[in-house]
């Protein structure tokens, strides 16, 4: 089995086509795309029906949700706070009536229907983090934050899109006592000394111009790989 | 200088009073309450007065939130269908009981306190809702202590009390990327500690009495109080007051039934 | 002439009599039946036909036929519960082996006249007395349950209270209750014995819809608030939206399970 863990198209169909291509190179089973499919810049609409309708040969994607698609869910009032106030942070009055007219009502119903997350053997797939679709892990994050984070995805290797990068944290919960005391008196105490576990940025396809990043990574032997793709004009 | 620390009073009246006598008698200076004042007890009116005209400084519960904001939690906060749906029958019955001034109130109730090194919340630094058992996993304990800038956490919800210690906290972070290769990074802890005040009127442990905590700030000292009370009279007002008998049953056992399924896995998609 | 054999098992709730006649039927090599006297639908009745697939099972008005008309070598066993008067000229008029159950701590009683042997109950904390302190029998509910698949932690819940007197003294418990995964469980409790026993029935998985196979509950006790009972356990029982969508996880699942099964199978040449 061999992954590619993609994230972050933003709309930006060129960027895809050109992973997609770097894709057929390696042997790849599954294709995953952790959310933030659509975005500002480039044609929703036109890569909604690209993941839609993969072509003869292509694999299927597996889609599940992230900011952007969060954002397009509180515009149209379908999920979360009304009238996408972090959108209206970030991208103001006039990006946000873009953004809503860049997707048809019909694709935010697509949207809607796509993933969470994925659970898949001891990975966690997901946009943000079991926290939230905005949780943006990066190597600087808190090591006892990112620690947090592993523990609630109850997983080994925690893959994730919100920032954009591509890195792994490898994390080592070294030592910790706790001791815990009831009315019944001191209890026993908890094991916590535990293997590494892996924060894992995947990269992001659209975000920079002319570049893409993805990874690639296959259950079986914990191979990880973070794959560049130069696109577009030099 | 010595705390009292109360939390899920739940409309039990007679519970408080008990709590309150023994506070007076431990000579404690200071008294600190964690929410949940209302919700499965006959009395949520009188508690509230009872706090406020004491002063304690109070944070809000995930009840008195649910009775300012409506009904809203998502059903994985309900261990079974049982439990959720005796907790929507106390909910409407508080909700037709309690006075508008009672409801102004709690919706002045800030999430959390502090006072020095030490924090005060309902369920967890995240949420009214978050339970802070003490088998969750330490290091994700910690996270919450470390999230506060304290090192005592004070915690309810779960109604059942106890004191965490969590000392010599390590770890160790690598990070690989293609923009660079870091040295492994080692990560301490100083000593924190999460102490969950139980509860005054809907204890979990399997006794009838009212729970709370004493804590000495120059000592650090913690001790778990556990006290008797008059709960048939409570039990009597409950099935006076038209709540359902099954209330009464548990109450006199200890076995209050707001708790969640154990799953630290459980991903609210609310 | 043909020959068969005919025992007649009594004593009072909780002593064992199913339990003691299913060592004999466990074994097929004979013709095997089996007759519970007004007990149509008993959960014993039930929980005999799916264990035990191979014994004829005797409802009250076919049984004078069939005892009537027994093939060579068969066996046969009447349980007769503790409201059947022993007494009765019907009882008296059958020949066979008459065996009663008793608690060990019991020295006479109407039991010990009627039997031809008496076997001491393996569970020693029954106490076989039948009548409360005020001096009345106990009742028994019967409360069919077919085609209701339960919320697991709720059904957990409300047998902790049924047996814990929640709703009535209750001196013996038991039922089958289908659960949401498919299966269905055997659930007894005596009085007196530590714990309630769940045994999983080996019955086939059923997914599709409501069960349409026999469920139930029995309860003997005293002062047993029926219609309450009744509520209690409506609430625990799911919807059919729930159902449906626990059935699709669960079809899935078992989808998932055949898969790798088949992927691991060695010798299976992809
Ligand atoms: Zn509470
Ligand atoms: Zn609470």
């Amino acid at each position: 089995m061999n992954w590619a863990i993609l994230s972050g198209i933003e709309g930006n169909l060129t960027a895809y086509e050109a992973v997609l291509q770097d894709i057929q190179d390696q042997a790849v089973t599954d294709l995953y795309i952790l959310g933030d499919v659509v975005g500002l810049q480039g044609d929703n609409e036109a890569i909604i029906q690209r993941l839609q309708s993969p072509r003869a040969g292509e694999l299927e994607p597996q889609v599940c949700v992230g900011w952007w698609e969060e954002q397009c869910f509180s515009l149209y009032g379908v999920s979360g706070l009304q009238d996408a106030p972090e959108l209206m942070a970030k991208v103001g009055g006039d990006g946000v009536k873009t953004f809503w007219k860049s997707i048809s009502r019909e694709s935010v119903r697509w949207l809607r229907s796509q993933h969470f997350g994925f659970h898949e053997q001891d990975c966690l797939l997901i946009h943000g983090s079991t926290v939230s679709y905005a949780d943006e892990l990066t190597p600087d994050t808190p090591a006892i934050e990112l620690c947090d984070r592993l523990i609630r995805a109850d997983a080994n290797h925690l893959f994730c899109g919100r920032s954009g990068l591509t890195f792994e944290c490898s994390v080592t919960p070294v030592a910790l006592r706790s001791t815990v005391t009831t009315l019944d008196g001191v209890q026993a105490p908890q094991d916590c000394g535990k293997t590494p576990r892996q924060v894992i940025g995947v990269g992001s396809v659209g975000r920079s111009p002319g570049q893409a990043t993805y990874t690639l990574f296959s259950p079986e032997n914990g191979q990880l790989a973070f794959r560049s793709v130069n696109y577009g004009q030099p | 200088m010595k705390l009292a620390v109360i939390s899920c009073i739940h409309g039990n009246y007679e519970a408080l009073k008990a709590v309150l006598s023994d506070i007076e008698a431990q000579k404690a200076d200071q008294i600190y309450c964690l929410g949940d004042l209302v919700g499965y007890g006959p009395y949520p009116n009188e508690v509230v007065n009872q706090i406020r005209s004491l002063e304690i400084p109070t944070c809000q519960g995930c009840w008195d939130e649910d009775i300012v904001e409506g009904l809203n939690a998502c059903e994985c906060s309900y261990p079974s269908q049982l439990a959720e749906h005796r907790g929507k029958l106390a909910h409407e019955w508080t909700n037709k009981e309690i006075r508008p001034d009672v409801r102004e109130y709690l919706a002045t109730l800030p999430l959390s306190l502090k006072r020095d090194n030490l924090c005060f919340v309902h369920g967890s630094p995240n949420s009214q809702h978050e339970y802070l058992l003490p088998s969750m996993d330490g290091f994700a304990a910690l996270e919450r202590v470390l999230s506060t800038d304290a090192d005592v956490l004070f915690c309810g919800h779960t109604h059942v009390p106890y004191v965490r210690e969590l000392a010599d906290a390590k770890l160790s972070v690598t990070v690989k990327s293609p923009a660079r290769s870091d040295a492994p990074q080692q990560f301490q802890a100083t000593l924190k500690r999460i102490i969950n005040a139980g509860s005054v009127g809907e204890p979990r442990h399997g006794r009838p009495n009212a729970t709370y905590v004493l804590y000495d700030t120059d000592t650090a000292q913690v001790t778990l109080r556990e006290v008797a009370y008059n709960y048939t009279k409570t039990c009597l007002a409950i099935l006076e007051k038209g709540l359902p008998s099954i209330f009464a049953w548990r109450l006199a056992r200890g076995m209050e039934f707001a708790e969640r399924a154990d799953d630290p896995t459980h991903v609210c998609e609310r | 002439m043909q020959s068969f054999d005919l025992t007649l098992v009594a004593g009072p709730p909780g002593v064992g009599k199913t339990t003691w006649i299913s060592q004999f039927l466990a074994n097929p090599s004979r013709p095997l039946f089996y007759l519970c006297p007004c007990a149509q639908d008993a959960v014993d009745f039930a929980r005999i036909g799916y264990c035990f697939p191979w014994v004829s099972i005797i409802s009250d008005d076919q049984a004078a036929d069939v005892l009537a008309d027994l093939p060579d070598q068969a066996q046969v066993f009447i349980e007769l519960g503790f409201h059947m008067d022993l007494g009765s000229p019907l009882l008296v008029a059958l020949p066979g082996r008459r065996i009663a159950i008793v608690p060990p701590s019991l020295d006479s009683s109407e039991w010990h006249n009627w039997a031809d042997e008496v076997i001491p109950s393996p569970n020693q904390q029954v106490s076989g007395e039948l009548a409360s302190a005020s001096g009345k029998l106990p009742t028994i509910w019967r409360s069919p349950l077919t085609g209701q698949v339960f919320d697991p932690p709720s059904l957990d819940e409300v047998l902790i209270e049924l047996t814990g007197g929640a709703y009535g003294q209750v001196t013996r418990l038991k039922g089958i209750f289908e659960l949401p995964d498919g299966q269905a469980f055997y659930v007894d409790f005596v009085e007196g014995l530590p714990g309630i026993e769940y045994t999983e029935l080996k019955l086939p998985r059923w997914l599709e819809g409501r069960p349409d196979r026999f469920s139930g509950l029995e309860i003997v006790g005293h002062n047993l608030e029926q219609k309450t009972i009744a509520q209690a356990l409506l609430t625990c029982c799911l919807a059919d939206d729930v159902l449906l969508q626990y059935q699709r996880q669960y079809q899935q699942l078992q989808l998932e399970d055949e898969t790798v099964a088949a992927e691991t199978e060695p010798g299976v040449v992809a």
